[in-house]
């Protein structure tokens, strides 16, 4: 019970940033250019009456505090509108929903692999102090932190897809095969519900490169927290009890110290969602994948009003559920932490 | 009038040069301390403070001798006369570098050492041209964005209260941002100069730091050195910003030498992107052009991104010297 309590209340602080964020993206997506009725009228010179008609229904000619009001009650009720310029006149919730799986499979592919071996070698890097192991690490993940997502995919496009051929370059199908019938729209789960293996493993094929790519970067940053954080740990005064009292080093690393390390690795693995998300943008522009970070980047490209603002809460959305979960770790990591 | 006087010359007195008294003298003040106790102390105690602080400053210069931390300092500073000094060093000047010329895409030849790119553009030459706008974002962006976040910073620290949970709010707010995504919207927004640019980056910067010296503050703040101050009555500015301050600047320095590293990556992404300054040369933009012909020309795409990251290692090699040799744990090493 008082775990939902302490959710409560950590979901109450989320609620100012998240009034907060849609205000900001209100005010900085009414100053773009760009007009966003455009998109109910159909092809060609808009015709008046009909404009004024859309003006309107839109509220655009009521004062802009009622426009706020309306904006905030459309994004939660789910009316985002109809993309201006990206997909003229497609419903924003459609392209949205349509784009979203792709970029949360990469997202949750590349995070759990780097959070996962992250943590391990950033374990090794710290255990190993000094030594040629650790130097390696290091030197690989001081590298991974400083080479930009986009030129790691194209270096990896260029070697793996071009000179060795063992992967694609681009895109996340081959082109003559089809969409599995829409279940859930993740194309994973759809293709194995409905039994075609064979779209399951090329999609996995597809992916490899790009989840490579966004992986390293993440893994690299996370690397580095957890070997600081482990280094840490590893002089504080119970590990030496351990050691003194005869403990096998292997035991005091995983028994004793790797979760210790834990906390403040977990911090750098939510803010680094954060920068996931914009690297994902990045990553599928260079891969050619349809996912809501290219997407995003069009829409600001060619100031799509509706769409800018439905993504801007989508992304909003999952960052206070991410902030969410990663609260709840902290809370199941350190006891001592009282919800 | 008065007369002056002047002694003439065979008046003067003249003082014999005491050479047996001198001598004398010298022994006494040499070897006073043999029988008087004492003596020398203050001159040795001053010697010694003077010793501690050389061997002090030595200690920290030989920490940072590692040769990670050379090869750093040794890459930004070969970066930083890229930029400054880029119509020297490179072998074509900034109009060629932007030209429109014959031989796009070539291979390396004699005339091009890294070959051409998009409209026979030399690569080299705009890999040595493209540091000038990255240093120039980002130095000034950084510099700005850490006076002002620690302005914040310190004050919310300090005061607590309803000035804390408001500032806080809103470093909240724009760091629920992805910060490429916020900086793509206000370039779209102003228009796509270099100034723009820099606006963006210096005002997405500000919460960053702001979060980084609250920690500080607040954990300084209790301490007794604060209420020292103000007993001896100095107000809250001051005590905030000559007490407080300069104790907790440690993780902003080495903090501003990682985020110069961080910066010139997101400049790059922008410009991949396509949301830079289209008159300057950028490598992120060299990178973005050269995507269409990556496999029949792939130096142009190739080295302005190794540019990169070769510029941005250099910052991260200097930035974990930095916080190696500041580490307080290695203070006795």
């Amino acid at each position: 019970m008082s775990m939902m309590s302490y959710l409560f209340r950590r979901l109450l602080t989320m609620v100012p940033v998240v009034l907060g964020v849609l205000t900001l993206t209100f005010i900085l997506s009414r100053m773009m250019p760009g007009d966003p009725v455009l998109a109910y009228l159909p092809a060609g010179k808009p015709d008046p009456v009909l404009y004024r008609y859309w003006v309107h229904e839109l509220w655009l000619d009521r004062p802009i505090i009622v426009q706020y009001f309306k904006y905030i009650g459309d994004l939660f009720s789910g009316n985002w509108g109809k993309s201006v310029s990206i997909a003229k006149g497609q419903d924003v919730w459609e392209l949205i929903m349509l784009r979203l799986p792709r970029t949360i499979d990469i997202a949750i592919f590349s995070m759990i692999i780097a959070a996962y071996f992250g943590t391990k070698t950033g374990v090794i890097s710290a255990s190993h102090r000094n030594k040629p192991r650790d130097t390696i690490l290091r030197g690989m993940a001081l590298v991974g932190v400083s080479i930009p997502v986009f030129y790691l995919g194209v270096l990896l496009q260029y070697l793996f897809g071009y000179i060795l051929a063992w992967f694609p370059a681009t895109g996340y199908k081959t082109m003559d095969y089809g969409d599995p019938a829409f279940v859930t729209g993740f194309r994973m789960i759809d293709a194995l519900i409905s039994g075609e293996l064979y779209i399951v493993t090329d999609y996995l094929y597809h992916l490899i490169l790009p989840v490579f790519c966004l992986s390293f970067i993440t893994l690299a940053g996370i690397t580095r927290q957890s070997r600081s954080s482990m280094l840490e740990v590893l002089e504080q005064d119970y590990i030496r009890t351990a050691r003194a009292k005869g403990c096998a080093e292997k035991d005091v690393i995983h028994i004793h110290a790797q979760k210790n390390s834990l906390i403040p690795t977990i911090t750098v693995i939510g803010l680094n969602f954060a920068g996931l998300l914009s690297g994902a943008a990045l990553t599928e522009t260079t891969f050619g994948l349809k996912g809501i970070g290219k997407l995003l980047i069009d829409a600001i490209r060619q100031t799509d009003y509706w769409v800018l603002n439905g993504l801007v809460f989508v992304i909003t959305i999952i960052f206070v559920l991410i902030n969410l979960v990663i609260d709840i770790l902290y809370a199941v990591l350190d006891p001592r932490i009282k919800y | 009038m008065e007369q002056t006087y002047e002694l003439e010359e065979k008046f003067k007195i003249e003082e014999k040069e005491n050479t047996f008294g001198s001598i004398l003298s010298w022994i006494w003040r040499n070897l006073k301390f043999l029988v008087v106790p004492g003596s020398r102390l203050e001159e040795l105690t001053t010697r010694q403070v003077e010793y501690e602080k050389l061997v002090s400053k030595r200690k920290m210069i030989s920490r940072f001798k590692s040769i990670l931390t050379i090869t750093g300092i040794v890459i930004i500073f070969i970066v930083i006369t890229f930029a400054v000094f880029a119509p020297w060093v490179s072998p074509y000047n900034f109009d060629l570098a932007n030209g429109v010329l014959a031989g796009a895409w070539s291979p390396p030849n004699a005339l091009h050492p890294l070959g051409t790119g998009k409209f026979g553009r030399d690569v080299l030459a705009r890999m040595i041209y493209g540091a000038r706008s990255s240093l120039t974002v980002a130095l000034p962006a950084i510099t700005f964005s850490v006076i002002f976040g620690v302005i914040f910073g310190v004050i919310a620290a300090y005061y607590g209260g309803w000035i804390d949970a408001i500032i806080m709010r809103v470093t909240d707010i724009l760091l629920a941002f992805p910060g490429l995504i916020l900086a793509a919207v206000f370039i779209s927004i102003l228009g796509q100069r270099i100034e723009n640019i820099m606006i963006a980056y210096a005002i997405l910067g500000v919460p960053y730091y702001a979060r980084l010296i609250r920690g500080n503050v607040l954990q300084a703040r209790s301490l007794p050195y604060v209420e020292a101050a103000r007993v001896a009555g100095a107000g809250n500015w001051r005590i905030m910003f000559r007490h407080i301050l300069p104790n907790c600047i440690q993780p902003i320095i080495i903090s501003f030498t990682f985020d110069i590293g961080g910066v010139i990556l997101s400049l790059a992404g922008l410009a991949f992107l396509g949301f830079n300054d289209p008159t300057l040369i950028e490598w992120g933009n060299d990178l973005a052009g050269g995507r269409l012909f990556l496999n029949t020309a792939p130096w142009a795409s190739l080295w302005p991104g190794f540019m990169i990251l070769v510029t941005v290692l250099g910052f991260m090699l200097l930035g974990d010297g930095l916080r190696d040799a500041l580490d307080p744990r290695l203070k006795n090493l």
